[in-house]
C-alpha cells in the first residue's frame, strides 16, 4: 500500500504546490513537505505522528498555496476539528486519505480507522476501510468503578506526570497560542507533580468537544498515563448530553460555543 | 467537643440576576448559610473551569455558579454556554473521583431572594454530608501569590 501512496504522491505533486507527509531520514522520521521533484520514495506511515497543526501553519503563511496532506482516519479528524475552528481552509486542501490496517485499528482501538472523504471538497482515499477496533477495555472498567476507586487510580496516575506538556504539544487538535496550562494563574510554574486538579482537569476540560481519539497523547506521555480512558469517557458525555461528535462532519459547529438553539442540551436548567 | 465541620464554598454569582438576587436576600433578612464566599463575575458564561477547578485547589469543599435564568441572560445566550459547560465539567470531576455534587449550577434572578436562600441552604447543607474535600486537593505549599483568601473570608 506504501507504494501505491508514494504513487499517488509524486502524480498529485504536478499539480499541489507540496504535500504534506512523514519522511523518513537518517535523522529520523519526522513530517515534510514534499515539493514538485522531491523523491516520494522516503514517503513512510510509520510511526504515526499528527501532521494537523503542520498543515495549518503552512496553510497561513502561504496563503495561496493548494497543500495536499497524506492523513489517516485520526489526522482527518483533526483536521475537521481545526477547519472548524478556522486553522485550516479546506478549500486548499487536497486530502490524501489512508486506511489503517486492521492490526493498527486494534491496537488503537480505533472507532474509525479511514478517513471520512465525503467532509472533504477534494480528497481521494486509498485502501479498504478496516473494521473498527474494540473499545478500551480500560474505559469500560473504570466507567463502571466508584468515586473512591476512581480518586485512587487516578491520583496514582496523575502522580506519575513530569509536566512535560508533551501530551498538549502533541495533541493535533491544540493550537491556541496563549495556553491555559501555561498561564501562572492556572497552573503554578516551578511545580512537579503538577498540582491535581489545575492540569489535568483543564486539559481534560479542553479535550471534552475537541478529541478525536488519535491516542497521540497517550503514546507520547513518557510516564504512561493512560490519558485517553479519561477522555473517552468524556467524548462519549458529549455524544450522549449534546449530540456531538468531535471531528465527523465538517459543517457542525463546536456546540460549547453556540446556543442552545443551535446546540440544544438534556438538562432540568433548560426550559 | 468536636468542632463542627463548616466548609468553605465558593459562588460565582452574576453581576445582572443572581449578585442582585443575595442583595436582595440580604435587604429582605433571610438567612443564608455564612459558609458561601460569593464572587461576583459579569456573567455566568464567564466562569471557566479554570476558575471552578482553582477555586476547588484553593481549599473550596463546593462551588455554586449561579446565574440568570435562562432567556433571562443579560446577553442575550451567553448563559447557554454556561447550561453545556457544567454538566461537562461535572462528569470530569466524577470520572477523577471528586463528588459531581460539589459542583452546582442553578438559576437565581434578582427577584429570587428566598430562592438564592434556599439553594445555598441546601448546597451547603450538601457539602456537610460530603465532608471535606479530599485533602489531597487543597494548596500544600504557602508561595501561592494569587491563592483565594478562603481561609480568612470564613473562619
Amino acid at each position: 500500500m506504501i507504494e501505491e501512496i508514494r504513487s499517488k504522491a509524486a502524480g498529485l505533486l504536478e499539480d499541489l504546490d507540496g504535500i504534506v507527509a512523514l519522511k523518513e531520514t537518517e535523522m529520523g522520521t519526522g513530517p515534510h513537505l514534499f515539493q514538485k521533484g522531491d523523491d516520494t520514495s522516503l514517503l513512510v506511515m510509520e510511526p504515526r505522528y499528527p501532521v494537523s497543526e503542520i498543515t495549518s501553519k503552512l496553510q497561513k503563511q502561504f496563503q495561496e498555496a493548494r497543500i495536499g496532506i497524506v492523513a489517516r482516519g485520526c489526522d482527518a479528524r483533526a483536521l475537521v476539528e481545526m477547519a472548524k475552528r478556522n486553522q485550516i481552509d479546506p478549500e486548499r486542501l487536497f486530502l490524501i486519505g489512508i486506511c489503517c490496517p486492521q492490526e493498527l485499528a486494534d491496537t488503537c482501538h480505533c472507532a474509525e480507522p479511514f478517513p471520512r472523504t465525503q467532509e472533504w471538497p477534494q480528497a481521494e482515499m486509498i485502501g479498504e476501510p478496516a473494521e473498527p477496533g474494540d473499545p478500551n477495555p480500560l474505559v469500560i472498567q473504570y466507567r463502571d468503578k466508584g468515586l473512591e476507586e476512581r480518586w485512587e487510580f487516578w491520583q496514582s496516575q496523575f502522580t506519575k506526570c513530569i509536566k512535560c506538556y508533551g501530551c498538549r504539544d502533541i495533541c493535533p487538535v491544540c493550537f491556541c497560542d496563549a495556553c491555559s496550562l501555561e498561564n501562572p494563574l492556572w497552573v503554578e510554574p516551578g511545580l512537579l507533580v503538577p498540582d491535581f486538579p489545575m492540569y489535568h482537569l483543564i486539559k481534560a476540560m479542553h479535550m471534552t468537544t475537541r478529541c478525536v481519539a488519535c491516542r497521540h497523547c497517550e503514546s507520547a506521555c513518557p510516564s504512561g498515563i493512560p490519558l485517553t480512558v479519561l477522555y473517552d469517557l468524556v467524548r462519549t458525555d458529549v455524544e450522549d448530553l449534546i449530540g456531538y461528535i468531535a471531528g465527523a462532519e465538517i459543517t457542525a459547529l463546536p456546540p460549547l460555543s453556540l446556543t442552545l438553539s443551535d446546540a440544544p442540551i438534556e438538562s432540568d436548567l433548560v426550559y | 467537643m468536636k468542632k463542627p465541620f463548616e466548609p468553605k464554598v465558593v459562588a460565582f454569582l452574576c453581576n445582572w440576576c443572581s449578585y442582585a438576587g443575595a442583595d436582595n436576600a440580604g435587604i429582605s433578612r433571610l438567612q443564608s448559610p455564612a459558609n458561601i464566599l460569593p464572587i461576583r463575575v459579569m456573567c455566568s458564561g464567564r466562569v471557566s473551569a479554570e476558575m471552578i477547578l482553582r477555586a476547588f485547589r484553593a481549599g473550596a469543599d463546593g462551588v455554586m455558579v449561579l446565574g440568570c435564568h435562562i432567556g433571562d441572560c443579560h446577553y442575550i445566550n451567553a448563559n447557554h454556554r454556561t447550561v453545556k459547560r457544567i454538566p461537562l465539567l461535572q462528569k470530569i470531576l466524577g470520572y477523577t473521583g471528586i463528588n459531581p455534587e460539589r459542583l452546582i449550577l442553578d438559576w437565581v434572578s434578582s427577584a429570587e431572594a428566598p430562592k438564592f436562600a434556599r439553594v445555598t441552604a441546601d448546597f451547603v447543607d450538601k457539602i456537610i454530608s460530603l465532608g471535606p474535600i479530599k485533602d489531597e486537593l487543597k494548596v500544600t505549599h504557602p508561595a501561592t501569590p494569587v491563592s483565594l483568601p478562603v481561609e480568612e473570608v470564613v473562619s
